[in-house]
């Protein structure tokens, strides 16, 4: 990935807090989880605010690398590596990026999942939640289930898009705004 | 059967369950990598527990700070069993949240809903 690819997710005039990209293990989604926590002392963010953050980074970085790890075994050319950005405008408003490399086969899921909840009700994401997490249905083990969900429930706004490499991978673009409460 | 003690990492919480006064104690925040292998011991415990084992009267008390959605599916699991095998036990379910925290709070309630079955109380700290 080049800067241009990088400037293309986020926003102008906006702080970058951190920006990650590459190979992602548990020890180091802690240690980015922790170095958040510090920024979101320093900008005096409510518990509940920074919770809220932890949680959608926690989700959508797990998810890469899940994403990553399972990848590994097949052989394919290209990485599956993920590339992480946390934001921040003028506004206070907070905003994560990422991308990463997915499948057509993974590209249609995820398609269909994220324009269900884009067109769904925070009554009816949250609805729908309880009851795949009853079910068991779309667990952590087939990934991008009830964690596009939680992260549903915490966020103001959601977008993506998938860009074409070739006729089998896509890079996935993931973007998130978090509700800042006290700010906005 | 013996007591089950896991130290707090930063990603996963403390836990303590004690076979001689029939208390248990999850605390912290949960967002193992692997979240079903890492509280496996944890179900493994419960099922032997309330198999002839339990005490009088058992209170669980959890206070998670977060978690990820394996580990809220994890926990739906747990009260599950709880609900399962625990009987006729008396069982208390003590889910303590701090009151600037309201995502712990959301999901506290969220799961006493579940489990009407359950004692479920949601404590302030």
């Amino acid at each position: 990935m080049n800067i241009t690819q990088i400037q293309e997710l986020v926003k102008k005039d906006s702080i970058v807090l951190l920006m990650y990209g590459g190979f992602l293990s548990q020890t180091l989604i802690s240690s980015m989880t922790e170095a958040l926590g510090n920024k979101a002392n320093e900008d005096d963010l409510t518990m509940s605010d920074s919770i809220n953050i932890f949680i959608i980074f926690v989700e959508l970085t797990q998810n890469m690398m899940s994403y990553s790890k399972n990848k590994e075994r097949d052989s394919t050319n290209l990485k599956s590596d993920g590339l992480i950005i946390v934001e921040k405008d003028i506004k206070d408003n907070y905003y994560i990026h990422t991308r990463n490399i997915v499948d057509k086969k993974d590209k249609e899921i995820i398609e269909l999942k994220l324009n269900e909840i884009l067109i769904s009700s925070p009554y009816k994401i949250k609805e729908v939640y309880k009851e795949l997490r009853i079910s068991g249905r779309d667990t952590h083990k087939k990934g991008g289930g009830i964690g596009f969900y939680e992260i549903a429930k915490r966020c103001k706004n959601i977008t993506f898009k998938f860009k074409n490499i070739n006729e089998n991978k896509f890079y996935f673009d993931f973007n998130v705004e978090i509700k800042i409460k006290d700010k906005n | 059967m013996e007591n089950l003690e896991i130290e707090a990492t930063k990603y996963t919480p403390e836990i303590l369950m004690d076979i001689d006064t029939g208390f248990i104690s999850i605390s912290g925040k949960s967002y193992p990598e692997n979240t079903f292998d890492f509280y496996e011991s944890v179900m493994k415990w419960i099922s032997e527990y309330f198999d002839g084992k339990a005490k009088k009267e058992t209170i669980i008390n959890l206070e998670i700070i977060y978690f990820n959605s394996s580990s809220s599916k994890l926990f739906f699991d747990f009260f599950d069993l709880i609900e399962e095998v625990g009987g006729d036990n008396k069982i208390e379910i003590n889910w303590i949240y701090d009151e600037e925290n309201e995502f712990a709070l959301e999901i506290g309630e969220d799961f006493k809903e579940d489990f009407k079955n359950l004692n479920f109380n949601i404590i302030k700290k």
